[in-house]
């Protein structure tokens, strides 16, 4: 048994948790499953990747339904985050979902890691004349002159085809009720979806709350850039309002209205203005 | 609330590339000068930016939207129509 | 608290994307794509991500339904299938067993689907079978 497998085995064994959420390999794919007391014997198998599905999705399914129950779950940095913005929004219950910290996505900082699903590939030679490279930076994407940029931008959103992936995938949208399913916000029966009023609709309702997990673009049929679209809305909350998505306890500034208003409204583009 | 989200809205815009397109600017009643002096100058400011380029592509069964980046970057095998400008209408293979 | 998360194949046309069903308490509560599967590679349809969603459909029939004078009565299976049999025999009697047409579902299993074709074109004798997922 290695060491994880014994941990879970031993936090449903102590009643510490009454389920763990974590992988196991079934007929040699890497899925999740549910952990319990009555399969302890399962523990055996636990293994913590590679695949990356979003489990705090599936905790806040188990607590919605079980409100007492106390859940575990192995949690990689981008799990962790989503776990914080999901409690900031009364999905879960403070402590109700305890974390064993497994080894995270490849980045810069981060070679060894168990996830590798879920780093852009680099853009083919299509998407590189017409469409956003996901793997571009921001400064690359900012560098490209205004009308290329939307060019490229409304060639990636023209190929929806608004099969949600992006939101039934995503672990912070949780809403009974979603504002790309409302008729008279978002046109219906036809393909594709009304640009770029269906993609921006999301990008707005993901400020504040996108942990940048990147499951959305890994779930894309049609390999929009989702993620780094997000990840723009993120460094704008951060730039305007000082605001970590997912790190922290806080509200996210568009649900707090604060004391005082610590901004003015921007002025008339100053270039037109000459 | 509404000057968080505008801003937060202008920005994302202004990535997409539709920077200066949206304005926002409170003015009681009693403000008339300052009514005037806004609207004239949003005006012009988007009258300077010219049409929309949504207008063009928003509807995204256009063809527009499919061949606007292709023309721009000289893709080879679509017909292309140029004006040049005394008028007369060039049609390139 | 049953979580279980069982993998399938998506049954709504012939590709044969991997999905992963969310069973909690012994109720369907969710599709997702399988990551790994080497089909779809995590992505799925509109129509796959909405898999579940017909299982506790309430607008699902549970009953055989007669329609008799313009309107659907409930009868037990024995009637309806002494009533089809029987309106059938008259049709292909009448018109030849070209007149009928067989239409299958992808909300059926594989074997059901096997079974449809086989009765149209062993027992009926048309080869008017066809299916939604028929891409």
């Amino acid at each position: 048994m290695t060491p994880i497998q014994q941990q879970v085995k031993n936090w449903l064994e102590e009643k510490r948790v009454d389920i763990f959420l974590a992988y196991r390999i079934l007929d040699g794919h890497p899925l999740p499953h549910a952990f319990t007391r009555e399969h302890i014997e399962e523990t055996a198998e636990l293994v913590t990747g590679p695949a990356r599905y979003s489990l705090e999705k599936f905790a806040t399914h188990i607590a919605s339904r079980y409100p007492a129950a106390r859940i575990g779950m192995v949690a990689r940095d981008c799990n962790q985050r989503a776990l914080n913005v999901l409690r900031v929004w009364n999905q879960l219950k403070d402590g109700q979902v305890e974390t064993v910290p497994v080894t995270c996505c490849p980045s810069h900082l981060h070679h060894h890691a168990d996830c590798s699903y879920l780093e852009p590939h680099p853009a083919g030679a299509v998407k590189q004349q017409l469409g956003q490279a996901p793997n571009q930076s921001l400064a690359e994407v900012e560098a490209q002159p205004a009308a290329e940029r939307l060019d490229r931008w409304l060639y990636e959103f023209q190929k929806c085809i608004k099969c949600y992936g992006c939101r039934n995938i995503c672990p912070v949208c949780f809403c009974k009720e979603c504002s790309l399913e409302h008729a008279e916000l978002i046109g219906t029966g036809h393909l594709p979806p009304d640009i770029p009023i269906f993609h921006l609709v999301r990008a707005v309702h993901m400020a504040g709350r996108c942990v940048d997990c990147g499951l959305c673009e890994d779930a894309c049929p049609a390999e929009i850039p989702l993620r780094l679209l997000y990840r723009k809305v993120n460094a704008i909350v951060k730039d305007l309002f000082d605001y970590e998505t997912g790190s922290g306890d806080t509200l996210p500034p568009f649900s707090i209205l604060g004391d005082k208003p610590t901004m003015s409204p921007m002025p008339l583009l100053a270039a037109a203005q000459e | 609330m509404t000057l968080k989200r505008m801003t937060f809205l202008q920005h994302l815009l202004a990535f997409l590339g539709l920077e200066g397109r949206l304005h926002l600017e409170w003015i009681s009643s009693a403000e008339a000068q300052k009514f005037v002096a806004t609207v004239t100058g949003f005006t012009e400011t988007i009258r300077r930016l010219g049409p929309s380029p949504l207008r063009t592509a928003s509807l995204a069964r256009s063809e527009n939207v499919l061949t606007a980046p292709m023309r721009r970057s000289g893709c080879p095998g679509l017909s292309q129509t140029v004006v040049p400008e005394d008028g007369t209408k060039i049609v390139n293979g | 608290m049953d979580l279980k998360f069982v993998p399938s194949i998506c049954s709504y046309c012939g590709t044969g994307c991997g999905v992963l069903f969310e069973v909690l308490d012994g109720e369907l509560v969710g599709t997702l794509p399988m990551k790994t599967h080497p089909v779809n590679q995590g992505k799925l349809c509109i129509k796959g991500w909405n898999l579940h969603e017909h299982i506790n459909s309430p607008l699902r029939l549970k009953h055989p339904l007669l329609k008799t004078f313009g309107r659907f009565t409930k009868v037990d299976w024995g009637k309806a299938v002494d009533v089809t049999a029987h309106r059938l025999k008259e049709v292909i009697a009448a018109h030849g067993p070209d007149s009928v047409g067989v239409l299958v579902s992808a909300k059926m299993t594989n074997e059901e689907n096997y079974l449809a074709q086989k009765f149209a074109r062993a027992v009926i004798g048309t080869n008017n079978v066809d299916h939604c997922a028929r891409l």
